[in-house]
């Protein structure tokens, strides 16, 4: 618990915002304050007005999910706007309203960009993350190729007879075999809707048909390998992009949860 | 005579090594990531893919973008790049359909990062009256943003920029801090085998408002380009000095560098001009540079498409695309376009060009291969039709940017005339920075205006139709790929060339070769050549050489079309009819593609937005390989 206080002593965002904080003890309210001070209401008029304005651009009215995202983007706004405020800036001026919230997701991100995290940190960002670092399923199969004419009866009646498969296929340059084929390998030759389609259980017969965008295809998957998670080795650069750049925002929420605790917002339709 | 393409020797040698300890630990050939990450990147093996990406994109870094309004970086337009959800500037969720394969963030080299110092206000800048005004400019609202915008692109065409932003120190300081944490960030992103950025910018030479632009590539890492800085155009807008810049880096660093030219068609004739910079007449040693330095031209982006123009390929009837509201004027709309200016814009005349200017000098200055992309200043490197989120912030999907005009001060343009932008296809043999760029540099490489189609050719003197299926890995030894040259004295070239629609797109209408030449009364020569065409069992070529359409499939209503028409693959074996051995020649692929719908038609059904009178709807589009060049042997 000592610790953790001391490592968001030393955060720039941490320092400014004492910083603040202690102008406001020192000065008072300096500046002229809004007369609302640490209420927010957000009433339905306003709802309004916020969701017409999203309608002018869309042409429909914003879905209950887009609406709360936006009512949480005015208040957040309101909120840095009413700091500022307390920080002796000019009412009106919408570019101070816009550049200190800026300033302050700026300060967030610029206190992440210097820590080098060390390996448990990416280890555990790993470890909560699995599908976004696991390895492409991996996959060996054959495909005939319908192309205009072929007759999926026909084809599998020829198969049945022992024809060579490779002889039923229409004339195409997509392989006719991949081996040990990545799952994006495959969408990038036969579209992500084919990759999609080949069933990973059925192994050995022939399945179909899978559609390509190119046409229908029978399918005989020989192996599939479902992705592996890699090691923080493997993927330590990418790890460490992605945590920088999730951590930079959740820093920011962390610095602006800390802002809103001092408000209550009140909106109206909202529990 | 042809050169072989794989070296014989060191390249071997390496990829030998590295197969070898790959049997050894009992694999059987290298993993995409293992080829990309061998000491020579896997440059030296086949291709056995087509990679994609944009060489051509803005951040918030760039001058003219951030003043557009864009605040993304160049983090969140490599997350992009490699298919990141990422939230655009103005808070719409946007994803590629499918992830590039590379990605040059190349960002104005001019002042870099100052137009964000004016955004946030920097006191120093501030202090200027105009500055000051362009500042609360950017911050009111992307209308007054796009205000401040122009009249910078016109301050700095027209060389009345404040002073105060041509302050060396102020300069300086801004240049080398942005500049440094931009590159460190390039390379946090460079994924050898799964996603390469490069380190580049854009060289914005633009003398009178005539655009000389070209993006700058770096075939290198951080640890050797260590400090240096990008050459911006304030210091020299003469090409060849950019040159001297990249000659004088190689030297330093050992490394490796080269010069996109783009928009041509805005450039009032100077890009392709007969004679330099000064107005001196072109020599030896001009070509010689100019093929050395830029081996690629970047044809088709956002701002109009530059292969071809009716006025000067009136027979071919799919000249007129993306041309419209790009060929009146030059960038910033300052000069009107005369007569003779296209012959110094359009691909085709400029490789034409080349050829008489190569038995003028004995060296062609105009040898380039093709590309696409994007010039997207939203950080954005979309290039589909379905997914425009436009130029200029200011273009993002809204229900006014097709119909509304680009700017009173640039004549005669709207926004519906602007392309979505183009890709480059590369025939690498690895995904890395060292395979992509070397393809580059010997042009086996071609562009699209968006679609993912895979365009691949061939060219020699025995190839048959046998060959189309063999595996193409065993041609280079007897035929040479896109880019490539021949010479010989006596049989007709023979074209081998495959195309493949994008898995997940349109059907293909037909395979073309152009073919361009000197004749041998000193003329200059032009022919299109249909090769393949889809549904060939019910079309044919009429009595004047005519290939009927393809038909149109497009519903406007819905913004869809259907793949009923057409063919999903095309290739043919094409012997040149009308050779003569005595006559230079180029010879490049053009692949057309089923109507579709343009991006106004999806604007349309998603924001119900207005589609002024003219606006195009529906476009076929197209990839241009990259030319295969005959000469006669000396």
């Amino acid at each position: 618990m000592e610790s953790r206080w001391r490592s968001w002593l030393r955060e720039p965002l941490v320092h400014f915002l004492l910083i603040g904080l202690l102008l406001f003890l020192v000065l008072g309210r300096s500046g002229t304050g809004h007369p609302e001070g640490y209420s927010i209401r957000i009433d339905d008029d306003q709802i309004a007005r916020i969701a017409a304005n999203w309608e002018r651009t869309w042409q429909r009215p914003p879905t209950a999910e887009e609406l709360d995202r936006l009512i949480d983007g005015f208040v957040r706004e309101e909120i840095y706007f009413r700091e500022a405020l307390r920080l002796g800036l000019d009412e009106d001026d919408i570019v101070i309203r816009r550049r200190l919230r800026s300033k302050m997701e700026f300060l967030a991100r610029a206190s992440v960009e210097s820590e080098a995290p060390d390996d448990s940190v990416l280890q555990q960002w790993l470890d909560d993350h699995p599908e976004t670092y696991a390895a492409d399923a991996v996959m060996t199969f054959d495909q005939i190729y319908l192309g205009e004419d072929g007759e999926e009866a026909d084809i599998r009646a020829a198969l049945e007879n022992g024809t060579d498969p490779q002889e039923l296929s229409a004339t195409t340059r997509l392989p006719f075999s991949m081996a040990g084929a990545s799952r994006s390998a495959v969408e990038r030759q036969f579209g992500e809707a084919f990759a999609g389609a080949i069933d990973a259980e059925l192994i050995g017969e022939w399945q179909g048909p899978v559609q390509s965008g190119f046409g229908a295809h029978l399918v005989r998957l020989r192996a599939y390998d479902a992705g592996q998670t890699p090691t923080l080795a493997d993927v330590r650069q990418r790890v460490e992009n992605d945590w920088r750049d999730a951590t930079a925002a959740q820093r920011e929420e962390e610095a602006f949860a800390l802002l809103r605790s001092a408000y209550s917002v009140e909106i109206e339709g909202r529990d | 005579m042809m050169k072989s393409r794989f070296h014989k020797g060191g390249g071997m040698l390496a990829l030998s090594a590295m197969l070898l300890s790959a049997c050894q630990s009992g694999e059987q050939t290298p993993t995409p990531e293992e080829l990309a990450m061998s000491p020579d990147g896997g440059t030296t093996a086949c291709p056995s893919q087509v990679l994609w990406g944009d060489t051509h994109l803005h951040t918030s870094n760039s001058v003219d973008a951030v003043f557009n309004g864009v605040r993304l970086t160049a983090e969140d337009a490599l997350r992009f790049a490699r298919g990141d959800e990422v939230r655009s500037t103005t808070g719409l969720d946007a994803q590629l359909s499918r992830p590039l394969d590379f990605l040059v963030v190349s960002d104005h080299a001019e002042v870099i990062g100052i137009g964000r110092r004016i955004a946030d206000g920097d006191p120093e800048l501030i202090s200027d009256p105009t500055v000051r005004r362009w500042h609360e400019m950017m911050n009111e609202s992307y209308a007054q943003s796009t205000r401040a915008a122009r009249e910078l692109i016109v301050g700095y065409a027209q060389d009345t920029l404040p002073e105060i932003l041509a302050d060396p120190d102020i300069a300086r300081e801004t240049i080398t801090s942005t500049w440094a944490e931009h590159v460190e960030t390039v390379e946090r992103y460079n994924d050898p085998g799964t996603f390469t950025s490069f380190i580049g910018y854009e060289y914005t030479s633009m003398p009178t408002g005539n655009n000389l632009h070209r993006v700058v590539m770096y075939r290198d890492g951080l640890d050797v380009f260590g400090e240096t800085l990008p050459f911006p155009a304030n210091q020299s807008q003469d090409p060849e000095d950019l040159w001297a810049y990249l000659a004088a880096y190689e030297e330093r660093t050992g490394g490796r560098a080269m010069a996109i030219p783009h928009n041509a068609n805005l450039s009032n004739g100077l890009m392709f001009a007969m004679e330099d910079f000064e107005g001196n007449a072109l020599t030896r040693d001009y070509a010689e540079r100019r093929q050395r330095w830029e081996p690629i031209v970047e044809v088709t982006q956002f701002k109009g498409d530059g292969e071809a123009h009716p006025s000067l390929s009136p027979d071919d009837e799919f000249a007129d695309f993306g041309n419209t509201g790009w060929d009146t004027a030059n960038l910033d709309a300052s000069i009107p376009k005369e007569p003779g200016m296209f012959e110094g814009e359009y691909a085709r005349a400029a490789l034409q060009r080349g050829l008489l200017l190569e038995s003028l000098l004995g060296v062609n200055p105009f040898q380039f291969g093709m590309i696409g992309a994007t010039d997207s200043h939203t950080a954005l490197a979309t290039g589909d039709e379905d997914n425009y989120f436009g130029k200029f912030v200011s273009d993002e999907p809204n229900a006014t940017r097709a119909a509304h005009s680009i700017g009173a001060s640039i004549r005669g343009r709207l926004g519906w005339q602007y392309l979505a932008g183009g890709y480059a296809g590369v025939w690498a043999g690895a995904n890395s920075r060292a395979a992509i760029f070397d393809a580059m540099a010997r042009r086996e490489v071609y562009a699209t205006t968006g679609p993912r189609m895979t365009v691949r050719m061939f060219a020699g003197w025995d190839l048959e139709d046998a060959d189309l299926s063999a595996d193409p890995c065993s041609l280079y030894d007897r035929a040479v790929p896109m880019g490539g040259n021949l010479s010989g004295t006596g049989d007709a070239p023979r074209f081998l060339v495959t195309a493949m629609m994008d898995p997940e797109g349109a059907n293909l209408d037909r395979v073309q070769i152009v073919k361009g030449w000197l004749d041998s009364d000193g003329e200059l020569q032009e022919r299109v050549y249909d090769i393949a065409w889809g549904d060939a069992d019910t079309r044919s070529v009429d009595d004047d050489g005519r290939l009927a359409p393809v038909g149109n499939t497009v519903d406007l209503e819905a913004a869809t079309y259907e793949n009923s028409i057409g063919d999903p693959e095309l290739s043919a074996v094409w012997t040149d009819p009308d050779f003569d051995p005595a006559e230079r020649a180029f010879y490049y692929v053009r692949v057309i593609e089923i109507p579709t719908p343009r991006w106004p038609v999806y604007d349309r059904l998603r924001f119900g937005a207005e589609i002024s009178e003219g606006t195009e709807l529906v476009s076929q589009e197209r990839a241009y390989s990259s030319p295969v060049w005959y000469s006669p042997e000396a």
